[in-house]
């Protein structure tokens, strides 16, 4: 992956506190060695992209549940929830 | 061209009132069955209009037509390979983007389709203007805005679906991929269209080069050669964006998604913070959200169990009047006792659920679905559900399971892979339900002390924890998060709340009644042949040796297995009183492990059936069977360590 450091920054999308903004650079699929589980990671990631979580798009934490509950999420003229695990696996790129 | 038949399906994401329009177009002709061996529902009605059968299908609601879910992949073999004469697609008009991301895949079906533009009330108050005739143009499919709540936009949507399928008016816009992706589908899909696919051509390439297992496994069967070349395109995309090809193709779908939908619509933010955002902010609060959960759960189960309490006590007393008019007429002969005790009673006991308890709890759990309170729950107590592998949506089975278990296993479908389905089932059934909670609170809440009810509430948490953590760990596969839309707050639309109680009530009668019924012929006629006794003893080694309790408790626990809360009136009648403290040997420790055992040992007979229904009766063997030995193995410990403490 490419970096840009110069003009962004990139984090966790659950390190995002509420109200900040971040672009979707990357989701991580998630690192299963078991053969049969090759799908699962997939379907993660994939179901995430279904959801309009793909690269390049714009997406603005509204809330975070506590104790590392889910967070609320907007993005295209939606609200989702997101499990901390799923959001943890999603890199965004942050304006500094 | 005239069809005197019309076959129409319903298709759209979750909770865009798919299901008030579907309740609008058939009425009362429905019928509400299961996909041919799936735990997926099938929503079918017939309407007539004009002159026109129309066959209405309701598809699940579902964001892609990917195969993450098995409703997915449901919805788009029925589109493809049954060939329904129209798709409605039914579109939320406030989240316009992600409802066309799966539009453009319709079309890619290249099926004939019509949009119910739905919800442009609620667009209205959020601020957003829709150019529907813009729409219709740009997609090259009729747009018919709708008010599916308050009728509006039906007739003409039922009239444009039956112009579309007779005349064929709309000519869809294909769909443009970036030039890198568009060639490559060029490429694959001219060589698909030599093979004899159910799907258009176009489709199954951009299935192709999204890797899709289902579609490449059956284009392998017919020329293996597509699938590699395929790959190879694919892996071509990959490198040149740096993103898998699925990715890319996702990615870009949405983007039109997007273009379009900026393009059609206008939004004018309202000033005001309207009541339901409000609303929303309050209960996903991250520290008030918990309290409002807590009195909104805790005053819906104090009023569904007022009622039924109140409910079950009319009906109880009316069929003592029903009883002693049947006396009279059929006498006490054996026949008559084996007819009254085993079928009518039987029959009862299946009435005192539904009506006073399942009603009114189907009720509250559609109303509170469809006015949007459930994702909020489930966003609250994600973490929680976390701890035993689940995500927040399993917390809705299990809070159904307090009513009945009954509802909450069938309630697990929510859960979107097999997986956790099962891991939800199973902790379900370890939820003490309403009968449940009648012995809990009648005897050791009674009888011993209302702390020590409560005690067994938290020994019953601890071991739906600990269970429920063991099962995680040994399942395999890998747990999946929360991911799930909230949608805004809307007043729910009752006469769908209604429909969906009665189909679930319907369900529920057709599949526990029988079971109900022939399991209190059969212990009644075991009662009658003198077998009870001999059973008792036969049991006496589990129930007096190593549980400590009475010997004829071992006729009440199978009696449990009808209705749990047999086991208490059963209790009654064989000690000959319902005072339990004036009984000899049946003190606070054997009411105690007693209730333990009770509360843990099986799933009622309903419950079994809705396991078999959901799991298979393999699964709902070893759940069953698990669950009478955990009892019992709890139930002896217990009753050591309460010997123990000398109470």
């Amino acid at each position: 992956m490419l970096h840009t450091k110069e003009s962004a920054l990139e984090k966790k999308l659950s390190q995002l506190k509420p109200g900040e903004t971040g672009v979707i650079v990357s989701i991580q699929a998630l690192t299963i060695h078991h053969r049969h589980h090759r799908r699962h990671g997939w379907g993660f990631q994939r179901r995430l992209e279904d959801m309009g979580l793909t690269p390049g798009t714009k997406v603005v934490v509204v809330k975070s549940a506590p104790f590392h509950g889910p967070i609320e999420i907007h993005v295209r003229g939606s609200s989702l929830a997101l499990g901390r695990g799923m959001a943890e696996r999603i890199l965004v790129s942050v304006e500094k | 061209m005239k069809k005197d038949k019309i076959v129409i399906s319903l298709a759209g994401n979750a909770n865009v009132g798919k299901s008030v329009i579907f309740n609008h177009l058939t009425g009362l002709h429905q019928h509400i069955g299961n996909w041919p061996g799936k735990t997926v529902e099938k929503a079918e009605g017939t309407l007539h209009f004009k002159g026109h059968t129309i066959d209405v299908v309701d598809l699940p609601g579902i964001y892609s037509l990917s195969t993450f879910s098995i409703e997915e992949l449901i919805s788009r073999e029925y589109i493809a390979v049954e060939n329904p004469d129209l798709v409605i697609n039914v579109v939320d008009a406030s989240v316009l983007e992600r409802n066309l991301f799966f539009t453009l895949q319709l079309m890619e079906l290249e099926t004939p389709i019509v949009v119910a533009l739905n919800q442009m009330d609620m667009a209205k108050k959020k601020g957003i203007n829709i150019d529907h005739k813009k729409l219709e143009k740009i997609l090259g499919v009729p747009v018919v805005p709708t008010v599916a709540t308050s009728r509006a936009g039906i007739y003409e949507l039922m009239q444009t679906s039956v112009d579309v399928v007779e005349k064929s008016i709309g000519n869809p816009t294909k769909i443009r991929y970036g030039e890198e992706v568009e060639t490559r589908i060029q490429k694959l899909s001219e060589m698909a269209s030599k093979l004899q696919l159910p799907y258009p051509a176009r489709w199954a390439a951009i299935k192709l080069l999204e890797e899709d297992e289902q579609i490449e496994g059956r284009i392998r069967q017919l020329n293996p050669k597509i699938v590699s070349a395929a790959r190879k395109l694919a892996k071509e995309i990959e490198r040149i964006h740096r993103h898998s090809c699925s990715t890319v193709i996702t990615s870009e779908r949405y983007e039109i998604a997007g273009r379009i939908a900026r393009e059609v619509q206008e939004i004018v933010p309202p000033t005001k913070l309207p009541m339901r955002e409000r609303l929303h902010a309050l209960t996903t609060h991250k520290i008030l959200g918990y309290p409002v959960m807590v009195v909104v759960i805790l005053s819906i189960f104090f009023a569904i169990f007022s009622f039924g309490d109140y409910t079950s006590q009319l009906l109880g007393t009316l069929f003592e009047n029903v009883y002693s008019v049947y006396e009279n007429l059929f006498g006490t002969g054996m026949l008559a006792t084996l007819i009254w005790g085993g079928v009518i009673e039987g029959l009862i006991a299946g009435i005192t659920i539904a009506l006073p308890y399942l009603i009114p709890f189907y009720l509250a759990l559609y109303f509170l679905e469809d006015s949007g309170y459930l994702s909020r729950i489930a966003f609250l107590m994600d973490n929680l559900m976390h701890k035993i592998g689940l995500h927040g949506k399993a917390f809705i089975p299990m809070m159904l399971g307090y009513g009945c278990n009954v509802p909450a296993c069938l309630g697990c479908r929510i859960m979107e892979t097999e997986r956790e389905r099962l891991l939800a089932t199973f902790v379900v059934t370890l939820v003490p339900c309403a009968a449940t909670s009648v012995i809990i609170l009648g005897l050791v809440g009674a009888y011993v002390g209302f702390q020590w009810a409560l005690l067994l509430y938290v020994i019953d948490l601890l071991i739906i924890f600990i269970l429920g953590r063991i099962a995680f760990k040994i399942l395999p596969g890998e747990p999946t998060g929360l991911i799930m839309e909230m949608h805004d707050y809307r007043t729910p639309h009752l006469k769908t709340v209604v429909k969906q109680a009665w189909f679930r009530l319907k369900e529920f009668v057709i599949m526990a009644f029988p079971l109900i019924i022939a399991g209190s012929f059969i212990i009644k006629l075991v009662d009658i042949l003198g077998f009870l006794e001999p059973i008792a003893d036969v049991l006496s080694p589990v129930t007096v040796v190593w549980l400590g309790l009475p010997a004829i408790t071992g006729i009440t626990l199978i009696f449990g297995v009808l209705r749990k809360e047999l086991t208490l009136l059963m209790l009654a009648t064989l000690f000959e009183t319902a005072d339990f403290s004036t009984v000899v040997g049946f003190g606070s420790v054997q009411m105690i492990v007693f209730t333990l055992v009770a509360m843990l040992y099986i799933p009622c007979v309903a419950t079994i059936a809705a396991l078999v229904k959901e799991q298979g009766w393999r699964r709902a063997l070893f759940i069953t069977v698990f669950e009478i030995a955990f009892a019992i193995f709890v139930g002896g410990i217990a009753y050591r360590v309460l010997m123990l403490t000398g109470m």
